[in-house]
């Protein structure tokens, strides 16, 4: 193919000019390293991380237990302020898991070979970080006992919930996006629960991988039906990408507050949700590759593809922002001015505000430079920097919109309390607990699928001389040469 | 003598009874303490009674009281070890229970049920009812005329009740004073009557006693008192009286005792109207006016529309005149040293220190001429008019003399007596008198000041008192420092209080009850019968409502027992003295029945002094006027909008009441000017050192525009200790500390240093500017009509905006109204901002208080809010408008249609529902609300209500639980009642008989409530008036609440050229 031939004539694929599984293994070294840290015995680092870990879930359920037993008024949110940490926290979770999804659906979807290695673990990361957004809204409601009155079922009362209020539709948004995350991790994973039970030592191990493996032998027609399904899936949640983080945004979209009213919103969230979940995989993935030893799957390649695309969604969010300073302005609207150029420029969150801006508009402008694309240290801290700034982008978008809106009677600020810092903090320890969980029982890296992949380079390294059989495979040879 | 001895239905009554609170003191004799003054003698009563408690008795000893101790004061402990409480009073009101309630009802409402109400402390057993009386329906409420007086004056109520207990106040249509509206002190007045904290406890130092001990040892120590010197070692201090029958009392006790004394006091008394009245007509006298008449009207330091007592009837009267609807615009000029709501309504307002007033005064008197003219030459001489002031001066005497007699000056209880004398040598002069003014003989007739207790407490220091009665409420907390009236009542203090006996009666364990030897819980108004002239003398016929709660004893009947007589219930006390002065020949009991229904005897006002009054006379108080001390700041003491002088002070509606001009609850600070507070490096929340007299008192620093500048200003009423009275316990600080019986308003030369400590203040408004939006509209009469002529032709800038076409905006399909359009309408040109409307909504919709810290957090839960904001070029110096916001009930309603579940929903009527059973709380409703006025319940605010704090609650609306999101329904609930009467009887609803709860209290009438399917409802036409407009009215909302454009009425000479103003600035559009 004339990719081929540009690639064979410049020696290099300029899109792919690294690694995608350095050095060379065989299914049996493979088998070694990618399942080697679930049957050794976890370190000092894995269980002091635990401990840690629930430590901050032990806060979690303080907490919780504490806003069950007095009521949502322990929290900091007040009149205007009707929502604050919780809603933050949901979008800001929400987003995260957006990575996940993007990575494992659409680059499959777009048979990019590159995402192999680091789907399993965006995955898992995605469905840890939805079951972290899903605690908000349950807990932010009022009485949290009545919360199932959003779910449409038949009641005998005979009501319905309000099907104009998006509050449903993140009902309906949230619980499939959970749902597919769930089956799309869980259906990834089922040849390489199966490998597990095959190299499992113990009977315990053996029957309980066993049982999760669903009977996996690994036959033809196995592997025909999985494809099928795992594509299927992949299709399933591609729209889940955009849909879900559309229909968060809707909360605020649809609404008539000054800050919320915009219709730059649904592109706006779901780029910031891209951004903010690939920052986040790099923070897990750069820690959790050097002490797993996963450096020969999860190359620097991988990483710097992915800073490539937080620099896009960057771009796109710090359009998104200007966009709305813009519309503001042109709009002539003095309550959207009041909130765009006062309150949140020079209001009283001005530093949250600037702080987001800092984050979210300037960080990610580094990775125009290819020396931090693959520094690992100034990823790693880049990644946390805009993670932060996600987090203050709903901050300021939910907070200061609330705080000042119409009549300036009503004006009032927000501060958190110890309960809104413990359940946030909570929910970060329900997300590293899970994680270290799910890195100490499952492998981190889809080792069937790296397997998979390893066959193609060989195969592709064999026939690369007299043409490629796909354009994927040829892209591969030339990554792998 | 056994004759004098009173039968105080001695059957029932031990001398240790064990239906009291307190525990049973044990009957073996041991010395008492030797600190029998000590300042708790409440803890040590308990102290007392443990250490004489019979441990075998309870089988707990020491630890049960102790823990009793630990308890004293809570409501729960209160509650919980009430046997003494009305048979069913804590029951629901279901079964036997409640027909024994509306027995109870029966006794307040008619002669049958007379003896009834009286026959506490006995425990009479009443037959339910074979036959229900025809009024009685269960779930219906009843309506009954009562009276609540304070501060001088008795105020004409409508109490509703429900089952037998009160839940309403209202206003008492037929009264002249009050014409239907109450303000919030009366609404609240309910409140005090089911506070759980209230006394429950008759004793004699640390033990429990009954009354009929008390009245026995009184009649023994009365017996030697009135054999002795004619009781000229026996003292009364009472409140103000208005009563006739307390009045009648009184003298019986005089001619028992005629060397004993009575004396009077309040902290916020008229003396100074009636000295500075007395000098010009020779008898005290106080001022009525009628504004209605009044074009021009000049208030000197009088916050008339809203400082007691006659302030409800001048505020309907005056703002009947603010309506351009009812002719033209009367002018208000004002000078005051802080932001009162009167000044919140003058066209003119000047801030001028306190001791400024009396020059000005003398200015425009001056200027007046006239009669005048002499007082006024020789007050100038004694007060210097500030340069700054003339053109303010000249403008308004020149207008004053235009309108000649359709003009008031009004000054105000805070000035010196010959302020007074001015105004009324300028009423005279202008010739008023007759017209807008008519001077009637005060309603009470005696000094209240603290300067007339000076006598009083001379004799006490000098022992030559015996028994001091006080029936006024809580001297020790409220009366002037210098007086000394703790450390008169300490026998740590005084050598010669060993042997006086003092007697005070109070609803509350409180201040003055610590010093007391006897102390008797009084009786709530609401609970015995009484009477009591409001301010222009008519008689309101004060009728329980209920049995005493808590085994309070009623002042008549207190009274009474002095007199040596057989005991006479309360009831008995007032129909004897009422049959004595029944005209011979008339029906008494026809006549007593109506009065009592109506709730006022009719043809008692007072009929104005006839006399020539003689201006000159006033000279002698010029001589007798000192100039306060000269000094860097003033300092300006004022009566609390909320808590008054700090008798509502455990009354939580109140204390949660935004202050309407700071907007500040569950405080008070030290309000200062933001020029004075930059010069003292003072910021708002910091705490200050005063320095004045001699003495000093650390204050929170809060700024306010508007107040006069080298003035600081303290608020009375706070800083209660709180014994019993939680609510007000440490609530702000106690001004009282540094007021003097000398200067008891202002006075110069304090100083103020900044602290290193800081206060957090709870506010339920922060931003006081509208940041140019056209929220508040307020303008003046020419700026309307040419934004009107605008709007005719090319559309106007404001108009257009606030209620200009809103064609496209809109793509949902508008509702269908068949029936009822409720809809409501506020009139900002109206509106004081006295805030009776948000404790009208508070009482009618059961609406929790949270509490300072909740508050703080901005959660506060009042439906009804006024918002207030400051507008104007100049930071120190700006105007002020007032504008209520409760829900605005949209058709096109943002909140309905974001709720997941359908909580809030859109009635066939127009109403904007909320179903609480329905809500979960996602707040989305609230966040969505461009109004922000929902409230959510973030914590269960009701949990802990006590059972008598249940008794409150109106049953008809629902007790909001945690977790639900709650607002104003437009009373759904009174719409519901007159619609099921107007169903009966097959006809539409009238609009006469459907008020929601603030409209029907509202002083001024500023807000309408109706249906706008009817074209002639004042509601429809309100709507359609010119100065109609909507609240945010570009969001396409559609507000079914209408607000009115208030209108300024400005004098031209006063108003600087505005070249802005003109045509050619709108030429560019």
């Amino acid at each position: 193919m004339a990719e081929t031939a540009a690639h064979t004539a410049a020696g290099i694929d300029p899109l792919e000019p690294r690694l995608l599984v350095a050095a060379h293994h065989d299914d049996k070294s493979l088998n070694e390293t990618l399942l080697d840290h679930v049957w050794a015995k976890p370190g000092k680092g894995w269980f002091m991380l635990f401990g840690l870990a629930l430590a901050a879930l032990g806060l979690l359920v303080l907490g919780v237990t504490v806003t069950l037993a007095r009521g949502v008024g322990m929290w900091g949110n007040n009149q205007p302020n009707g929502w604050a940490f919780d809603i933050i926290n949901f979008v800001w979770w929400v987003g995260i898991g957006h990575a996940g999804t993007l990575i494992s659906a659409i680059l499959l979807l777009f048979q990019q070979k590159w995402r192999t290695s680091i789907n399993r673990f965006a995955e898992a990361m995605t469905l840890f970080a939805v079951c972290c957004a899903g605690l908000f809204p349950l807990l932010h409601t009022g009485r949290p006992w009545f919360a199932f009155w959003l779910f449409p079922y038949p009641s005998t009362l005979g009501a319905w919930p309000q099907f104009r209020s998006p509050l449903v539709w993140d009902v309906f948004a949230i619980s499939t996006y959970l749902t597919v995350s769930a089956l799309f991790w869980y259906v990834g994973l089922i040849p390489d629960l199966a490998a597990l039970r095959d190299s499992s030592k113990g009977k315990i191990q053996r029957i309980v991988y066993g049982l999760f493996a669903l009977g996996w032998r690994g036959s033809g027609r196995h592997w025909h039906n999985y494809k099928i399904g795992y594509l299927l899936l992949a299709g399933i949640s591609t729209p889940l990408v955009v849909s879900v983080h559309t229909i968060v945004s809707f909360d605020f979209a649809t609404s008539l507050i000054p800050g919320w009213h915009a219709t730059i919103f649904p592109p706006y969230f779901v780029a910031g949700a891209v951004f903010s979940g690939f920052a986040m995989v790099i923070t897990l993935i750069v820690p959790a590759r050097k002490y797993l030893k996963l450096r020969d799957v999860i190359t620097d390649r991988h990483l710097e593809n992915m800073n490539k695309v937080i620099l896009a969604t960057g771009l796109i969010v710090s359009y998104g922002y200007m966009m709305e300073h813009f519309i503001a302005w042109y709009s002539g609207n003095e309550y959207e001015i009041w909130t765009f150029y006062v309150n949140r420029a020079r209001g009283p969150y001005a530093g949250v505000y600037w702080l987001m801006i800092a984050c979210n508009v300037i960080t990610p402008n580094i990775f125009w430079f290819k020396k931090c694309r693959t520094s690992i240290p100034i990823m790693w801290v880049a990644s946390i920097l805009v993670n932060i700034g996600m987090w203050c982008e709903r901050f300021i978008i939910i907070v200061t919109s609330l705080t000042q809106d119409f009549l300036p009677s009503s004006w009032d600020l927000y501060s958190p309390t110890w309960v809104d810092w413990s359940i946030y903090v909570g929910t970060l320890g329900l997300f590293s607990t899970l994680f270290l969980l799910f890195l100490k029982f499952v492998p981190a890296v889809a080792v069937s699928e790296v397997k998979e992949l390893q066959l193609e380079l060989k195969h592709a390294a064999h026939h690369g001389s007299h043409g490629t059989d796909t354009a994927a495979a040829g892209t591969l040879t030339h990554g792998a040469h | 003598m056994p004759s004098l001895k009173p039968k105080l239905d001695g059957a029932t009554m031990k001398d240790t009874p064990t239906s009291f609170a307190l525990p049973v003191v044990s009957d073996k004799a041991e010395a008492t303490p030797a600190h029998d003054h000590a300042h708790d003698v409440v803890g040590d009563a308990l102290d007392h009674a443990a250490a004489h408690s019979d441990a075998s008795e309870s089988g707990y000893g020491r630890t049960y009281w102790r823990s009793l101790e630990e308890k004293l004061g809570k409501p729960e402990y209160l509650e919980e070890s009430r046997p003494e409480f009305p048979e069913g009073a804590d029951l629901p009101p279901t079964g036997v229970a409640r027909r024994e309630f509306m027995q109870l009802l029966g006794a307040s409402l008619a002669l049958a049920g007379a003896t009834a109400c009286s026959t506490r402390p006995v425990d009479e057993r009443m037959v339910p009812y074979t036959r229900t009386p025809p009024e009685l329906v269960p779930g219906n409420p009843l309506h009954y005329a009562s009276g609540m007086t304070f501060g001088g004056h008795t105020s004409g109520l409508l109490i509703t009740a429900r089952e037998g207990r009160p839940i309403k106040v209202e206003g008492n249509p037929q009264h002249p004073v009050n014409l239907g509206a109450a303000g919030p002190f009366e609404q609240a007045f309910l409140l005090s009557l089911y506070d759980p904290q209230r006394a429950r406890v008759l004793r004699y130092r640390k033990e429990p006693r009954s009354l009929r001990t008390f009245g026995e040892e009184l009649v023994a120590g009365l017996g030697r008192a009135v054999t002795e010197n004619g009781g000229g070692r026996v003292r009364f201090l009472t409140e103000p009286n208005t009563s006739p029958v307390l009045d009648h009392l009184r003298s019986r006790i005089q001619q028992r005792m005629p060397n004993a004394r009575f004396h009077s006091y309040t902290s916020v008394t008229q003396d100074a109207a009636s000295e500075g009245t007395r000098t010009v007509f020779g008898q005290p006298a106080t001022p009525l006016y009628d504004f209605s008449k009044a074009d021009v009207i000049l208030s000197l330091d009088a916050d008339f529309l809203e400082s007691r007592p006659a302030n409800l009837a001048y505020a309907r009267a005056f703002a009947q005149r603010r309506d351009p609807g009812e002719g033209n615009l009367n002018r208000l000029y004002v000078a005051e040293p802080r932001f009162t709501i009167t000044g919140g309504m003058a066209d003119h307002r000047l801030r001028v220190k306190s001791q400024e007033v009396l020059a000005i005064a003398a200015a425009i008197a001056s200027r007046v001429g006239g009669a005048a003219a002499g007082l006024a030459g020789a007050a100038a001489a004694k007060a210097q008019l500030n340069e700054a002031h003339t053109r303010w001066v000249d403008a308004v005497a020149a207008d004053l003399r235009a309108a000649g007699a359709r003009t008031a000056v009004v000054a105000g209880e805070r000035q010196p007596a010959i302020v007074h004398a001015l105004a009324a040598a300028i009423n005279v002069a202008l010739g008023n008198v007759g017209q807008t003014v008519r001077f009637v003989p005060s309603a009470t007739a005696e000094t209240t000041s603290a300067a007339g207790l000076r006598g009083l407490v001379d004799e006490i220091k000098n022992g030559a008192v015996d028994t001091l009665v006080i029936t006024a409420w809580n001297p020790i907390y409220r009366a002037p420092v210098d007086l000394g009236l703790r450390d008169l009542l300490d026998p740590a203090t005084n050598p010669n209080r060993s042997k006086l006996t003092v007697i005070y009666s109070s609803l509350f364990e409180d201040e003055t009850s610590a010093y007391a030897d006897w102390f008797i819980p009084a009786a709530h108004e609401l609970e015995y019968w009484s009477d009591g002239r409001s301010m222009d003398g008519t008689v309101t016929v004060v009728q329980p409502l209920i049995q005493p709660l808590f085994n309070g004893v009623s002042t008549p009947e207190l009274l009474a027992l002095f007199l040596g007589e057989p005991y006479r219930t309360s009831y008995q006390i007032l129909r004897d003295f009422w049959r004595g002065r029944a005209v011979a020949g008339t029906d008494f009991e026809t006549a007593w029945e109506t009065w009592v229904s109506v709730g006022i005897v009719p043809d008692t006002a007072t009929a104005a002094i006839a006399g020539t009054p003689n201006v000159d006379a006033a000279r002698a108080l010029v001589d007798a006027y000192t100039p306060p001390a000269a000094g860097e700041l003033e300092v300006n003491f004022v009566a609390d909008y909320k808590v008054y002088d700090g008798q509502f002070a455990n009354l939580s509606w109140l204390q949660e009441l935004p202050d309407p001009i700071s907007k500040m609850t569950w405080d008070n600070a030290a309000y200062l000017s933001p020029t004075t507070a930059a010069r003292l490096k003072l910021e708002p929340g910091d705490v200050a050192t005063l320095k004045y007299g001699g003495r000093t008192l650390d204050v929170p620093v809060w700024i306010i525009p508007g107040t006069a500048d080298d003035v600081v200003v303290l608020p009375l009423g706070y800083g209660r200790m709180g014994l019993h009275e939680t609510v007000a316990k440490e609530v702000g600080f106690n001004a009282n500390l540094v007021r003097t019986a000398n200067a008891p308003w202002f006075d110069g030369g304090a100083t103020l240093e900044k602290t290193r400590r800081t206060h957090k203040f709870a506010l339920t408004q922060h931003h006081w500017r509208m940041e140019n939006r056209p929220l508040a509209l307020d303008m003046t009469v020419a700026a309307f009509r040419a934004e009107q002529e605008k709007e005719k032709t090319k559309g106007s800038t404001v108009l257009a905006r606030v209620r200009g076409d809103l064609e496209g905006a809109n793509l949902l399909p508008d509702f269908k109204y068949e029936d009822y359009k409720w809809a409501m309408a506020i009139d900002l040109a109206r509106c004081t901002g006295c805030a009776a409307c948000v404790v009208a909504c508070q009482s009618e919709n059961n609406i929790p208080v949270v509490g300072k810290e909740q508050v703080s957090r901005s959660r506060e839960m009042q439906w009804l809010r006024i918002d207030r904001y400051f507008t104007g070029d100049e930071l120190n110096n700006p105007e002020m408008v007032m504008q209520p916001v409760a829900c605005v009930h949209c058709e096109k309603a943002p909140c309905e249609y974001v709720c997941p579940v359908n909580a809030t929903v859109h009635s066939d009527e127009g109403l904007n529902d909320m179903v609480y059973n329905r809500c979960v709380g996602t707040r989305y409703c609230s966040n969505n609300c461009p109004y922000k006025v929902r409230r959510f319940n973030y914590l269960h605010y009701t949990a802990d209500k006590t059972p008598t704090q249940k008794m409150l609650m109106n049953p008809d609306v629902t007790v909001r639980n945690r977790g639900v999101m709650e607002k104003c329904t437009y009373c759904v609930q009174r719409i519901e009642r007159v619609r099921i009467k107007a169903r009966v009887e097959k006809r539409p609803i009238f609009e006469k008989e459907l008020q929601t709860a603030c409209q029907q209290t509202c002083p001024t009438q500023a807000i309408v409530f109706g249906t706008l399917s009817d074209p002639n409802a004042q509601v429809t036409k309100d709507h359609n008036d010119e100065r109609a407009y909507k609240l945010l009215h570009e969001l396409g909302t559609k507000p079914r609440t209408a607000h009115l454009i208030r209108l300024r009425n400005p004098n031209p000479a006063l108003v600087p050229p505005k070249p802005a103003e003109g045509q050619p600035a709108e030429g560019g559009h």
